[in-house]
């Protein structure tokens, strides 16, 4: 449990100045910058004409004295304190890090964590564990909501009409405007909030109208991630939300649904989607997912069954469905689609062929209209998954009102006071209001804001918001279990909370936020209050308090009518405008880790291009004109050393324009373009703004997620994008092994008939790969524990490292689960404190990433020859996605470590390919020997310096980062300088620290071993779906062993011999006979087969030429005559 | 010959000889330097805040370590004690000693005494006091006789070897861990005894100390 803290009053020095320096610029005005700059080059110096011998001297002697005073400061070790606690602080020992519950609050569906705090220090989130639905897991946004409390563009101070302020007058202001209202019953009052899911500002909210019951009360979201209210209420006459239970469903159709992302409650359908999708032994069941979209989501690239169909189309398609499904009048309302109907009659019999076990599924994507949702909840009751595959939940009414009635208020002049709390609403706002010419119209606007954003800058009073890690409050996530939310530290700044607002304003009863939320949570709890509020703290979560599930039937449907789908084309395109997988709706804009991960699935950093198709593309005559685009990015003019040249383009949408550059997408709609949301800000901070582009003035709150009769006229003018990954194709290698599920299940060591491997010696063992995977799994889990530990390596002539360590360190990813999402990526960058770079280092290639999501089209069409046919000449229009993370494999003959010449990269005796950073001299030899291309390199000193200063160097205005932004930093983990190569360590802190907690349990006894699942690491630890295993390979019965023993589990590049200690498991597909668009191989094993001269289907029989097309490639590049 | 070589040739072996003799001087009288406990600051015995005499509350009054440093046995810093654990008897003696003046007053206001720290490991170097303590390495074989100081000085020079010279030979050091903190005990049998008994406690309690990077250094 956490001790509540009181608001100091700020002294009189944080008043007049800032602590920490909010901008470089600010930083560069000081008095010690000045003073460096003097030392270096003292005045004069550099002319010498027209100095006398006198003042030459008096330079001189300056210069050697300083030099002196340099030399001698240099030899001697400088002064170091130890700072002890005056006082014990309860709990706390140095060194050790302490766990606190708590939550972190977004829209409606918080997610529960475990923050660790170093000496109340918060350095890294973790998911709860004790909340079963996410089971620990959390996601990118999560894991950089961190970097955000020591953000130092976030706002300092509260002002009131630009000037600063204390806590105490804000106080006085929020209680003058309750006093105010209360005279007039709240006329001349309105507010302005995000949604929320506390209840105990739900309860504070409800006192306020009570009290002021003329005031205006209204909730705005730039984006839905809950199916509207209305479409539940149509169709079952309840208030009920979906629930979706995807770990009991076999067969999904996901229509226009980003379930892994964009959707409340993402991360328990991910983790459930997969426990449905993994398969550890041919006789368990798969799930079938089949995805229609108009975008390409990651559930899209997870789909057995992908359509392509314009957002616009999907009340025309789900009425298809339900045609074939329900029955009844819905075949009026599919008119107008254009849809291979055998593709519907197909999917459609495949779900009623499920429904009978309630294993059927239907999610419609939140943004779609209620219309949709409605249809699809008469699907799913027609196919049983009610009850089964989908609950639904009884939520609470929400009397907010629109965005619309407030702005009439305004325009109308009956708004004397606006509160705005939270949101952004000058940035995000439907286009057709202007929220800073509202503003102007209301005397006073008081901006309730964690940043001095847009919205801060329209509003005549500021006050500084605190960071979740820093606030007492508590929320509801999605499935409505009531969660803390506990500060770890006191705020940094004078923030207070939302709370503590809406109760200064109510003016009675309690304010500190402590209290109000104890007397929530023990009005709920009953019994011994104290007892149950230290439960609650403890846990995390409020047990039993998850909304209630109800029984739903369904209404006797009213008449749907809607207008035939629009005819897309050139001229009349569809917008989309999604949900950013970073910075979501902008609000994290200004958030260096996220902005700097690339997209899942456009691969681009620092940016949100607008996303077209290729066949689009090609009809603007934008398509790039190299002729091989599949085979090499020789000749793809359009990407010069990783630099994506995109053309700027202007659409017109709404009677608006924006100018943006454009992406080719493979996989879109044809006619759709896919604007994501939440860049080009201009008050973000120092990193977001300029940041990408602003698509929000294009929306209209009727066409909030899309709309049609877009035009899109290219420009000549060209912009660099940061594409981490512009080469798409795997060539036809065995990087990603695949197969169909059916045959996994007469083959599961399919994995094992791939690549060169295949015509080699082995290289494990005297058995090849085809037979060690058709050995029973205990064996091979057998002869896997015992080869780690071998130094017989093959017969390889290498002297090879003693491994005779206790543990044998080795991960196994499964590519069948992962889903993609990032969450790794971040998690990496939170643990291991990974630099970000900056867009132009990006451009460069000098991303810092340890760990890097691949992401492979393939569309079955690559020719044999090198530069084969027309195929090859084509942007993929329907491509099958292949996902694979790739960090540092711990190959146990690391190419890397011969190359060294200093040593500083060599292997430690239980397998780990260290990094010694204060040995590595930077000759970067060891990145350029990696097959796997892990190794990162500083090539500045990014922790020193903001991205935008490293070439400066000591010469800019920067000599350190600000105390703030070091205060993230990892204690366990080296910050390393400029010049030195890192990687992946697989957490060697988290290992070191488990060994060292075995070895102090040990004492003087030999149990040394850390029992297995001790140890995470971070990307393991984050990792929603579970596909990362990381244990001792030595012990023949821990998981990752166990992993590693299935059939299905190779090494990338395994044919070298260096013996990589993370391996993979193949990836799976499961898809339907029945299906007009089903291909009895995966689409990259075509490729893999027809580049390997296999006969064009089947993977048996054939003459075997798995070094073909290398051949040929050398004899082309004039290697081979 | 002559016209190839001048005269003033005839004496360059002799001041390649003494260049040589010079630098070669000057390269010795450098590692000499650099390699000698001197360098690695062996004997640093900065001024305490507060003269705080080891000899006399560890030797003469036989507190034991862990009475102060409590969290050596659980975390990676052997903690420097707050400023309540001080006044826990502090409060009853010397109440008012001027030279207790720093530890009353950071009681009272709750600031850290500035305390000097004396041994340094670099910042890329993570040791760990409570894995050590709890396998037998006793905090004289790192710290000397701190018992018997009336000021701390460093006593071994902590570089990279030194560490090796345990972690190749755990043996020569390693004692019963209820042992640890008696800073006077030696086996009483002499050093082959010690490394005999040593061997014994490698062996049962499957003592591998590490050598490569990743012990240390992450």
């Amino acid at each position: 449990m956490k001790r509540k803290f009181e608001h100091p009053a700020p002294s009189e020095r944080e008043l007049t100045g800032p602590r920490y320096w909010r901008s470089l610029d600010e930083l560069s005005a000081t008095e010690g910058f000045k003073a460096q700059v003097a030392r270096e080059f003292p005045e004069g110096a550099s002319s010498i004409e027209g100095v006398d011998r006198r003042q030459f001297f008096k330079l001189m002697a300056a210069s050697f004295a300083l030099g002196g005073v340099g030399l001698a400061a240099g030899c001697r070790r400088p002064e170091e304190h130890i700072l002890p606690y005056g006082k014990s602080v309860e709990m706390t020992i140095p060194g050790l890090p302490l766990y606190f519950a708590s939550a972190m609050p977004l829209r409606k569906g918080a997610i529960p964590i475990l923050a660790e705090t170093h000496q109340g220090r918060p350095t890294k989130i973790e998911g709860n564990p004790t909340y079963k639905p996410y089971g620990g897991a959390t996601n990118a946004i999560v894991q950089a909501s961190v970097l955000e409390l020591y953000d130092p563009n976030r706002a300092t101070v509260s002002t009131i009409k630009g000037a600063a302020v204390t806590t105490a007058a804000v106080q006085d202001l929020l209680a003058r405007i309750g006093t105010d209202a209360a005279a007039s019953k709240g006329a001349g009052l309105a507010f302005l909030a995000d949604q929320s899911s506390s209840p105990t500002r739900a309860a504070l909210v409800a006192k306020l109208k009570k009290k002021f019951p003329e005031a205006v009360w209204a909730e705005y979201e730039p984006v839905q991630d809950e199916p509207p209210v209305a479409a539940a209420e149509a169709a079952f006459g309840k208030s009920v939300k979906p629930v979706y239970q995807f770990a009991k469903a076999k067969r999904i159709l996901s229509v226009d649904a980003d379930f892994f992302h964009s959707e409340s409650g993402s991360l328990q359908f991910a983790r459930d989607f997969a426990k449905g999708r993994r398969v550890t032994k041919p006789t368990d069941p798969m799930n079938r997912l089949y995805a229609v979209e108009s975008t390409f989501t990651l559930v899209g690239s997870m789909a057995d069954h992908r359509l392509r169909l314009a957002s616009s189309h999907m009340l025309a398609f789900v009425a298809a469905m339900a045609a074939r499904i329900v029955g009844g009048d819905y075949a009026s309302l599919a008119a107008g689609l254009d849809v291979d109907a055998k593709w519907l009659d197909a999917c459609a019999a495949d779900l009623v062929a499920s429904a009978g076990k309630g294993e059927s599924l239907v999610v419609v994507g939140s943004h779609q209209p209620a219309a949709v949702h409605e249809i699809a909840y008469r699907i799913n009751v027609a196919l049983g998954a009610v009850g089964n595959t989908v609950d639904f939940v009884a939520i609470p009414e929400n009397k907010a009102a629109d965005i619309a009635v407030l702005a009439k208020a305004i325009e109308g002049g009956a708004v004397k006071t606006l509160v705005v709390l939270g949101g952004n609403p000058a940035y995000n706002f439907p286009g057709q209001f202007d929220f800073a010419a509202l503003a102007k119209r209301v005397p006073e606007v008081v901006r309730y804001g964690y940043y001095v954003d847009e919205t801060a800058l329209v509003s005549s009073a500021h006050i500084v918001a605190a960071h979740y890690l820093e606030s007492w409050g508590d929320a509801r996530t999605a499935d409505g279990t009531i969660v803390p939310v506990q500060p770890m530290i006191m705020p940094l700044f004078d923030g207070i909370t939302e709370l503590e607002v809406l109760a200064h304003i109510l003016g009675e009863g309690p304010t500190d936020p402590h209290t109000l939320v104890y007397d929530t949570i023990t009005a709920l709890a009953g019994g011994d209050a104290q007892k149950s509020f230290n439960q609650f703290l403890h846990d995390g979560l409020f047990a039993g308090s998850a909304y209630e599930k109800v029984d739903v039937s369904p209404r006797a449907a009213s008449a749907l009518t809607a207008a035939a789908p629009v005819k897309l084309s050139k001229d009349n395109l569809e917008v989309r405008f999604t949900v950013d997988a970073k910075v979501d709706d902008g609000r994290f804009a200004n958030n260096g880790w996220l902005q700097e991960c690339p997209d899942p699935i456009t691969k681009l950093a620092w940016d949100n291009a607008i996303l077209v198709s290729p066949r689009l593309g090609k009809e603007l005559g934008i398509s790039p004109k190299g002729w091989a685009k599949q085979v090499t990015r020789v000749e793809t003019a359009d990407f010069v050393q990783g630099r994506e040249q995109a053309y700027l383009c202007e659409v017109t949408v709404n009677g608006r324009t924006i100018k943006a550059p454009v992406h080719i997408q493979p996989g879109l709609a044809n006619y759709t373009i896919v604007l994501p949301l939440g860049y080009g800000r201009t008050a973000a901070g120092h990193v977001g703004n300029g940041v990408g582009h602003n698509y929000y003035p294009l929306r209209t709150s009727d066409t909030p997620a899309f709309a049609t009769g877009a035009k899109l006229t290219v420009t000549t003018e060209r912009y660099a994008l940061a594409n981490v990954q512009e080469h798409w194709s795997m060539e036809g290698r065995d990087i990603v092994r695949e197969a169909n599920l059916d045959e996994y299940q007469k083959d599961p060591g399919f994995v094992a008939s791939f690549g060169i491997e295949t015509e080699t010696p082995s290289i494990y063992s005297n058995l090849t790969a085809e037979e060690f995977a058709k050995l029973s799994p205990e064996k091979r889990a057998q002869i896997t524990a015992a080869r780690s530990t071998q130094t017989d390596r093959g017969g390889s002539l290498f002297k090879t490292p003693e491994f005779d360590g206790v543990h044998q360190w080795g991960m196994s990813i499964d590519l069948n689960t992962c889903i993609g999402c990032n969450a790794c990526v971040i998690a990496c960058q939170a643990e291991n404190n990974i630099p970000i770079v900056g867009k132009q280092q990006v451009l460069a290639g000098r991303e810092m990433h340890w760990i890097r999501l691949d992401r492979y089209y393939s569309d079955g069409k690559m020719a044999g020859g090198v530069w084969g046919g027309d195929a090859n000449r084509e942007i993929p229009e329907d491509p099958q996605v292949s996902l694979q993370p790739v960090a540092c494999q711990h190959c146990e003959m690391a190419p890397c470590e011969v190359v060294c010449p200093v040593n500083a990269t060599v292997h430690d005796e239980e397998g780990l390919n260290t990094m010694a950073y204060n040995r590595c001299i930077g000759t970067r030899y060891c990145a350029n020997n990696c097959p796997y291309k892990v190794r990162r390199f500083n090539f500045f000193d990014w922790n020193k310096h903001a991205p935008d200063q490293v070439y400066l160097g000591p010469l800019g205005s920067q000599q350190q980062m600000p105390e703030l932004v070091k205060m993230v930093k990892n204690p366990d983990v080296t910050i390393r300088m400029r010049g030195v190569m890192e990687k992946c360590t697989y957490c060697v802190q988290r290992i070191q620290q488990a060994k060292i907690q075995q070895k102090v349990k040990a004492g003087a006894s030999s149990d040394v071993t850390v029992p297995d699942g001790t140890i995470k690491t971070a990307c393991q630890q984050v990792c929603p779906v579970e596909a990362i295993v990381f244990g001792n390979i030595k012990d023949e019965q821990s998981a990752v062993s166990q992993a590693k023993a299935r059939e299905q589990d190779y090494a990338l590049l395994g044919y070298l011999n260096i013996r990589p200690r993370t391996t993979y498991l193949g990836k799976l597909r499961n898809p339907n006979p029945a299906m007009p668009d089903y291909a009895d191989l995966p689409l990259s094993r075509q490729e893999y087969n027809s580049k390997n001269h296999h006969p064009a289907s089947g993977n048996e029989g054939g003459k075997k030429e798995h070094g073909a097309a290398s051949l040929s490639n050398a004899k082309l590049f004039g290697g081979l005559s | 010959m002559s016209k190839l070589f001048p005269k003033s040739v005839n004496l360059l072996p002799f001041k390649l000889l003494a260049y040589a003799a010079v630098m070669g001087g000057v390269v010795t009288a450098g590692i000499t330097y650099y390699a000698t406990p001197s360098y690695a600051n062996v004997g640093y015995a900065p001024v305490q805040p507060v003269p705080f005499s080891h000899a006399l509350h560890a030797g003469q009054l036989g507190l034991d370590c862990r009475y102060c440093h409590s969290n050596v046995e659980k975390s990676g810093f052997a903690n420097v004690p707050t400023s309540q654990t001080c006044m826990n008897c502090h409060n009853q003696i010397k109440t008012d000693s001027p030279l207790l003046a720093p530890v009353r007053d950071s009681y009272a206001s709750g600031d850290p005494v500035p305390w000097v720290k004396i041994h340094i490991a670099p910042d890329y170097v993570y040791f760990n006091h409570s894995v050590h303590i709890a396998r037998g390495v006793s905090c004289v074989s790192c710290h000397g006789k701190i018992n018997e100081m009336d000021v701390v000085h460093q006593d071994k020079s902590l570089t990279m070897s030194f560490c090796l010279d345990c972690h190749r030979a755990p043996e020569k050091f390693i004692r019963d861990p209820k042992l640890v903190t008696n800073l006077d005990w030696k086996n009483p049998e002499g050093e082959k005894a010690q490394v005999e008994q040593g061997k014994k406690f490698v062996h049962n309690w499957n003592v591998k100390p590490p050598q490569s990077c990743s012990g240390c250094h992450r």
